[in-house]
């Protein structure tokens, strides 16, 4: 994927830099929000990774309002250091597509912006049948089935099984699935969402089947069936 | 002066003052008006009610008759000094006490006001009434204009001390109005002063006769009540961030220094890297769990409350916990009764009950219950409860949990940034209720209870 980094903190942005080119993307850098506004309309992103605050006391929303006014409709990841549920609300609102906390992981940037990209194809938001491997869910009438087995899944573990299947081959941290399956913006001390994967894995690998859900280690987890 | 006039109360008394005047001028000019309309109409209806008696006189008896009534009438000096003339067609004097026909009289019948000569005395002003009577002759009558004259001046004279009385009256009134109303101001202003230069101790006086001034105060010794428990709340968490990340940041940063002096082999380092790294995530969690509280003390969030089915909320944190307190071993059970809406934040909500239950889960034993309740009181407020076989909480110790960065000695060596019961303080109170931790023989009852109205009291 092309990706648009607008952040003026050097060691940050050679570290998000770094890493997204590891993870195989192309990656333009704006230091500050002018070039960030020029490179964004100069040529298509498949991403754009905002930070707030930008030199100048500009905020990255105004640049966000400026290209979306320009009719711009790249997927945006907003990286802040302002916290709180108002200003993620805001930065939301504000035209943004995610919202990212400072400091972060790198695991986490990078889940994210794959999930943007990939949302930005459009990619399996009309159809009703998702397919990884043998496992194939139906949206409509809510059967899942793994070969010819039916697995039999609570609406939460549904819901927790679509989003993986939609990021299929993708990684996806412990937040993202929180904020997703169950709009909690808040950070449970203890594993439950961890528990909770390895209950669905129980229901949907059987001891002769392929295991599809793996642990990303300092990550998440990802769904596939690419050995 | 200048000073004087921006004295609101004064400029108010003197716009007041000058709207009485303006009432009072506007009333005394229709009173004059009308005053003179209906003495003017008076003194001419006595000029024709006179000149037809004598006309009558005239018919009866001739213009001897008349002459000798006129005369007759003349001697007996009748108070409103009247002018009575009779003369010949040829205005040749036959009676009265008039020398001539005073010349000034225009022609035709009517009213007029002249000045006339009488016989031996000043000319005086008059207003005359003048008939033609049959044969020719003619008739004047009059009377002396000067005899209001008294009347009028009084009556400008009263006006002019009514406006008078009423100006200094008024002038008082605002001084007086000022120097109480600055009083009090000043009074307000002074405190207010010793409030900016830190003492944030004072309050208003609150004591009169309950008027607009002592309401006044007492709304404004509630907001330094807030406004002091809020700079408290900052420096009680300024000291809880200097205490608290100290310590993460020391291990941190000698783990760094160690690394950085030792440069051991690289499996070893990135052990110590991983390490450092999850130093700072904990770090980064105090922080979060210290601006959420943050956040929850300044009770802005209570413009997001909206009607939320406490069961609901539980219903949902409950599921989501559910594979946890199974892999344990839990008996984790839920229950509901009664109406349980209220306004609230759904998601604080969650996080709270989440907090409770997370803590439970870490103290209960393997096989042990955890148990949610969420019903309505007797007194229509909402009760959520997690009730817990663990070891509990000392009574002693009860008051000092929700304190922040309290960790009591059964979870020191847990995960946990003790700042959890804190948080469902933070929340109980923002919704206006509280929260109890009761004994459960054994174990822990924490219980939230939110007032079903979800009314911004207790803060």
């Amino acid at each position: 994927m092309k990706i648009l980094l607008v952040e003026d903190n050097e060691r940050v942005a050679r570290f998000v830099i770094k890493g997204l080119r590891e993870a195989g993307h192309t990656v333009d850098h704006a230091g500050n929000g002018r070039d960030g506004l020029f490179l964004a309309a100069g040529e298509p992103h498949d991403v754009i990774v905002m930070d707030r605050m930008l030199p100048g006391n500009i905020d990255g929303l105004a640049i966000i309002e400026t290209l979306r006014k320009g009719g711009n409709r790249t997927p945006i990841l907003i990286l802040s250091a302002l916290d709180g549920v108002d200003e993620r609300i805001k930065g939301l609102r504000g035209g943004g597509d995610d919202y990212l906390t400072k400091p972060f992981a790198f695991g986490e940037l990078l889940a994210r912006v794959d999930a943007l990209g990939r949302r930005g194809t459009g990619a399996g938001e009309a159809e009703h049948m998702l397919q990884v491997g043998d496992l194939r869910m139906d949206l409509l009438t809510r059967r899942v089935t793994r070969g010819s087995r039916a697995v039999t899944l609570q609406p939460r573990e549904f819901k927790l099984l679509e989003y993986l299947m939609r990021h299929a081959n993708q990684v996806v941290t412990r937040t993202m699935l929180l904020e997703a399956v169950w709009e909690y913006n808040f950070d449970p001390q203890t594993n439950v969402v961890d528990v909770h994967i390895s209950k669905l894995r129980q229901k949907l690998e059987l001891d002769s089947e392929r295991a599809l859900v793996r642990t990303v280690r300092n990550a998440g987890y990802m769904l596939t069936d690419q050995p | 002066m200048s000073r004087w006039l921006r004295s609101s109360p004064v400029t108010w008394a003197i716009g007041y003052l000058m709207l009485g005047l303006a009432a009072l001028v506007a009333f005394a000019v229709l009173l004059w008006y009308a005053w003179n309309v209906s003495i003017f109409s008076g003194r001419e209806e006595i000029l024709h009610a006179d000149a037809q008696h004598l006309a009558e006189v005239f018919a009866r008896e001739g213009p001897p008759g008349l002459t000798a009534h006129i005369e007759t009438r003349l001697r007996l000096h009748i108070v409103g000094e009247r002018t009575l003339l009779l003369t010949d067609a040829d205005y040749r004097p036959l009676a009265g006490n008039l020398a001539a026909w005073p010349r000034e009289i225009p022609d035709g019948s009517g009213t007029h006001a002249v000045m006339v000569d009488e016989l031996g005395g000043q000319p005086v002003h008059t207003l005359v009434l003048r008939e033609t009577l049959p044969g020719g002759y003619h008739l004047l009558v009059g009377r002396d204009l000067g005899f209001y004259l008294p009347l009028e001046r009084q009556f400008a004279w009263g006006l002019t001390a009514a406006v008078t009385f009423l100006f200094v009256v008024g002038v008082a009134g605002a001084l007086l109005i000022r120097r109480q109303l600055l009083a009090r101001v000043e009074g307000m202003r002074t405190t207010v002063s010793a409030i900016m230069a830190g003492d944030l101790r004072k309050r208003l006086p609150e004591a009169g006769s309950g008027d607009e001034f002592a309401t006044l105060s007492r709304t404004i010794n509630g907001m330094l009540d807030h406004i002091e428990r809020l700079i408290h709340g900052i420096s009680d968490v300024s000291n809880s961030i200097a205490h608290d990340l100290r310590t993460p940041l020391a291990e941190l940063r000698s783990r760094l220094e160690e690394l950085s002096l030792t440069r051991p082999e690289p499996s070893e380092t990135f052990a110590e890297i991983d390490g450092a790294v999850a130093d700072v995530d904990r770090v980064m969690r105090i922080f979060a769990a210290l601006l959420r509280l943050a956040e929850l003390d300044t009770g802005a969030r209570r413009s997001g409350f909206v009607q939320v089915d406490a069961a609901r909320v539980a219903a949902e944190v409950v599921e989501f916990y559910e594979p946890a307190a199974e892999q344990k071993g839990v008996d984790f059970s839920f229950e509901t009764s009664g109406v349980t809406a209220v306004a609230g934040d759904p998601v604080l909500l969650a996080q709270a009950l989440s907090n409770l239950i997370d803590n439970s889960l870490k103290c209960v034993p393997e096989r042990g219950a955890i148990r949610v309740r969420v019903g309505a009181r007797a007194d229509g407020s909402v009760a959520i409860e997690v009730a817990d076989n663990g070891p509990g909480i000392a009574a002693a110790d009860r008051p000092k949990v929700t304190e922040r960065f309290y960790r009591g000695d059964a979870s020191r060596g847990t995960p946990g940034v003790g700042l959890g019961l804190s948080i469902v303080d933070a929340v109980a109170k923002l919704h206006g209720g509280v929260l109890e931790l009761i004994d459960n023989h054994p174990g822990l009852r924490a219980q939230m209870v939110l007032p079903v109205t979800g009314a911004t009291s207790s803060r």
